[in-house]
């Protein structure tokens, strides 16, 4: 995350033992959740979006799906994950733009430090929701609504969106309060009440519970949390495995996970879907390294460097595979993971020749240091020297502005914005 | 050819040359070792075209002759062979050399000697003698630090100096560099400098063993081969052509902080911070701080494994000048520790990103030199 070192600098070391005493009993754990986030933001920066009905993710009539929708075009019933062509059929008078992901990076950015003020048990969930922990904090900020108050007005006022907060012992019962409490709300479960709050709710708002487990719950004549519940643990164990264990406990609104401040990433990867699926191998190439100098820069930005290089390929059937390649010595150099992803390419292209639909590369097996000097073998450094000089040339102009020529083809497939190649679907997690 | 000899001496003689018989090569005929009775002896040689061995035996030999033999045969039947007399007969027309050793015998189809590659012979050119246990050491505390990746053949060899009676050994490997200066036993009339593979001074060093006579040293007139000549040994090698790097100026001629360390103590510590820089960056981490009033300085070892865990070690240090970090590949610094056997070691630094200097306490024959790692403190 992009503020993750601003809040480390932030927090207070406060040992966790000072709140163990209490912690188990009647934690107070809020779930703050951006309303619309995408939309949200682009209604902000543009009045003219204002109560009109917005769809971020791409043109109508493009491949993709809805990454975010405003209030105004979710009463069409749409709804992010949804594809374009089906919110376009929804919702054909709404607003489909393709979104910029600093924009919304930098909003979160901003709310992050907002929420970081509050407490050093702050636990990013992605770019619009975080986790806090306010266990505790009552003599300080009050009761736990006038606390939720205070986060929302301030969230508005420095940022004009609104966020929905839900209150309770767990961050499960905190998530699913705040997902009921949307648009602009607060939902505090109290204490004790945690069973009966999840009771009626459909098993499917429990973490954990996808479309595939839903079914066989349903199978067992399982809809609500309740009746999950009251149904015995060894049962579920038998079918459903440890997972059968896990949402019976959840179910029971028994959640011990704690709010936990961001760690520093364990992989990093950039990936994107093309425009039209390809097999045309110079544009491959060309996005391969434009994603590997992506990773390089994010790599060097968090001072780390990397053992492992993987290449994620999507074909167009929607097979996936992922590649590995260990390095013998870490390294934070655009051209080693290019180098190692472009290898790992070609073999799996060898392996299976198909149009490609999605091409990611990442790395992993991450390292704080460890890069050894040399007497004269200087290429690497110098490598590392030019690396450096050119994350600073991009990060003022731009990342056009100095470029490989594997990269140069891009120019005349991608857009581009503030001198940024804008690619269809970027990554939006690590 | 037909002579008897000892099992005891061929089995010796046939492991030491095996040492230098080809292993994957495109000339078939360099897996052979070449028999060669003369006189009253028979001559093992073998070669890979890089380094050639011979041995010397004892042996009876009735009738001359010689003849080449697969090396592997040859030395697993011979090393299965009850200590006693073996007896060889050659029948030239077949090229059968027949092998007889108590109750057992065997019959091993050879080819020409003639086809053997000329095993080199140095009678003239730079010459000198060394007494073998300085050589061992001046070996055992360089060769180590040669680059053993091709990238750079240069590095994969050992440059020696022999100059007046001083015969200088350095190896570098691009991130550290040692330099090990010994007595000649003779002085060489003119400076010569050649760079010997690190592969033919390890395989030297394991010839030396418990020799006692000086070692005879040759290189020949055009710098191309080196002879090395013990008791009943010879090695020949070709050397490295190429320009070894000035490795002088790689010497830091300063420090900040010098740190004089008990030797046992220090690799001890690099040892047991290495069970755990091996499972992560291979980073060990020193922090040297000098003493005050009654407290001793020290030296701090520490290694972490991401996810795994770490650990911090002390040794106790007459430290001079300003507290330092610098951080260093575990092995490469538990590998120069493990060669030196004085009791004591210096440490000098300069900064975290400047080499750092060790060289043992009391004598002035050995420098190696050590690039730092990276890493945020």
């Amino acid at each position: 995350m992009q503020y993750g070192v601003e809040l480390l600098d932030k927090r207070i070391a406060i040992p966790h033992n000072v709140l163990e005493h209490m912690y188990d009993k009647a934690r107070k754990i809020f779930h703050v959740d951006l309303d619309a986030f995408f939309a949200s933001v682009e209604q902000v920066l543009n009045p003219e979006l204002k109560g009109k009905p917005v769809v971020i993710g791409g043109e109508p009539r493009s491949r993709g799906v809805v990454c975010s929708a405003s209030y105004e075009a979710r009463a069409y019933r749409l709804c992010a994950g949804m594809p374009l062509m089906k919110a376009y059929r929804l919702c054909p008078n709404a607003i489909f733009l393709n979104g910029s992901f600093s924009r919304y990076r930098d909003a979160s950015a901003r709310i992050m430090v907002i929420l970081a003020d509050f407490t050093p048990y702050m636990e990013p969930r992605g770019i619009d929701e975080a986790y806090l922990d306010l266990t505790g904090f009552e003599p300080l900020y009050g009761s736990a609504q006038e606390t939720a108050l205070r986060i929302k007005q301030i969230i508005k006022n420095k940022t004009r969106l609104t966020a929905s907060i839900g209150i309770g012992n767990s961050k499960l019962v905190a998530k699913i309060a705040s997902a009921l409490s949307k648009p602009n709300g607060i939902l505090e479960v109290a204490h004790g009440e945690e069973r009966s709050f999840l009771a009626p709710l459909p098993v499917a708002k429990l973490p954990c519970v996808g479309p595939k487990t839903e079914q066989s719950l349903k199978t067992m004549g399982i809809t609500t949390i309740g009746e999950l519940a009251n149904f015995p643990a060894p049962l579920l164990k038998n079918s459903l495995g440890a997972l059968g264990e896990v949402i019976h406990r959840y179910a029971m609104g028994i959640d011990e996970r704690r709010v936990e401040p961001p760690q520093p990433p364990k992989s990093i990867s950039r990936e994107t879907t093309f425009i039209k699926d390809t097999l045309d191998y110079p544009f491959l190439k060309a996005t391969l390294c434009y994603l590997s100098e992506r990773v390089g820069a994010e790599l060097r930005r968090n001072g780390r460097s990397a053992r492992c290089v993987v290449l994620k390929l999507r074909y167009a059937d929607f097979y996936t595979i992922t590649r590995h390649y260990t390095l013998k010595e870490a390294t934070n150099a655009d051209w080693v993971i290019f180098d190692t992803a472009r290898e790992l390419l070609e073999k799996a292209l060898h392996q299976r020749r198909q149009q490609v639909r999605l091409i990611g590369v990442g790395v992993s097996s991450l390292i704080n240091d460890g890069r050894q000097f040399s007497f004269w073998d200087s290429s690497i450094e110098r490598q590392g020297c030019l690396d450096e000089i050119i994350d600073r040339i991009r990060s003022r102009y731009g990342f056009t502005a100095l470029q490989r020529g594997q990269t140069l083809l891009l120019k005349e497939v991608l857009p581009t914005e503030n001198g940024d190649y804008v690619l269809k679907a970027p990554s939006l997690s690590r | 050819m037909k002579l008897s000899c000892s099992q005891v001496d061929l089995n010796k003689g046939l492991a030491i040359v095996g040492r230098a018989v080809a292993t994957r090569t495109t000339l078939p005929i360099t897996n052979n070792i070449l028999l060669t009775a003369d006189q009253s002896r028979l001559k093992l040689a073998a070669t890979n075209l890089e380094i050639a061995i011979t041995y010397w035996l004892g042996a009876k030999v009735e009738e001359e002759g010689a003849i080449t033999i697969p090396a592997r045969l040859l030395t697993d039947f011979v090393n299965s062979l009850p200590n006693e007399q073996i007896n060889l007969t050659l029948s030239p027309r077949t090229r059968t050399l027949e092998l007889k050793c108590a109750r057992f015998e065997a019959r091993i189809n050879g080819e020409e000697a003639e086809e053997f590659p000329p095993i080199p012979s140095i009678e003239e050119g730079v010459a000198t003698t060394i007494d073998p246990e300085a050589l061992r050491l001046a070996i055992a505390q360089v060769v180590f630090a040669a680059a053993t990746e091709e990238t750079r053949p240069v590095l994969t060899g050992v440059h020696c100096q022999f100059y007046g009676d001083t015969l200088t050994l350095a190896a570098a490997d691009g991130f550290r560099l040692a330099v090990h200066k010994a007595p000649l036993a003779q002085p060489v009339a003119e400076m010569t400098e050649v760079i010997i593979p690190a592969r033919t001074l390890n395989e030297l060093q394991r010839l030396i063993g418990d020799e006692e006579k000086p070692v005879e040293i040759t290189i020949n007139p055009n710098g191309s081969q080196v002879l090395f000549r013990l008791k009943d040994v010879e090695m020949a090698s070709q050397l490295i052509q190429g320009a070894f790097p000035n490795y002088t100026q790689l010497i830091p001629q300063s420090y900040v902080t010098r740190a004089e360390i008990g030797l046992s103590d220090f690799l001890k510590a690099t040892r047991t911070a290495s069970i755990f820089a091996r499972e992560g960056s291979a980073i060990v981490r020193l922090q040297i701080t000098p003493g005050e009033e009654l407290a001793p300085g020290k030296v701090v070892l520490s290694a972490r494994a991401e996810e795994v865990g770490d650990n911090v070690g002390e040794v106790d240090a007459m430290v001079e000048g300003e507290e330092a970090k610098i951080a260093f590949n575990n092995k490469f610094l538990a590998d120069v520790l493990s060669v030196l056997r004085e009791d004591r070691v210096i440490l000098e630094t300069t900064n975290p990103s400047s080499p750092g200097l060790i060289r043992p306490v009391g004598t002035d024959n050995y420098v190696h030199v050590v690039m730092p790692m990276f890493v945020q403190w």
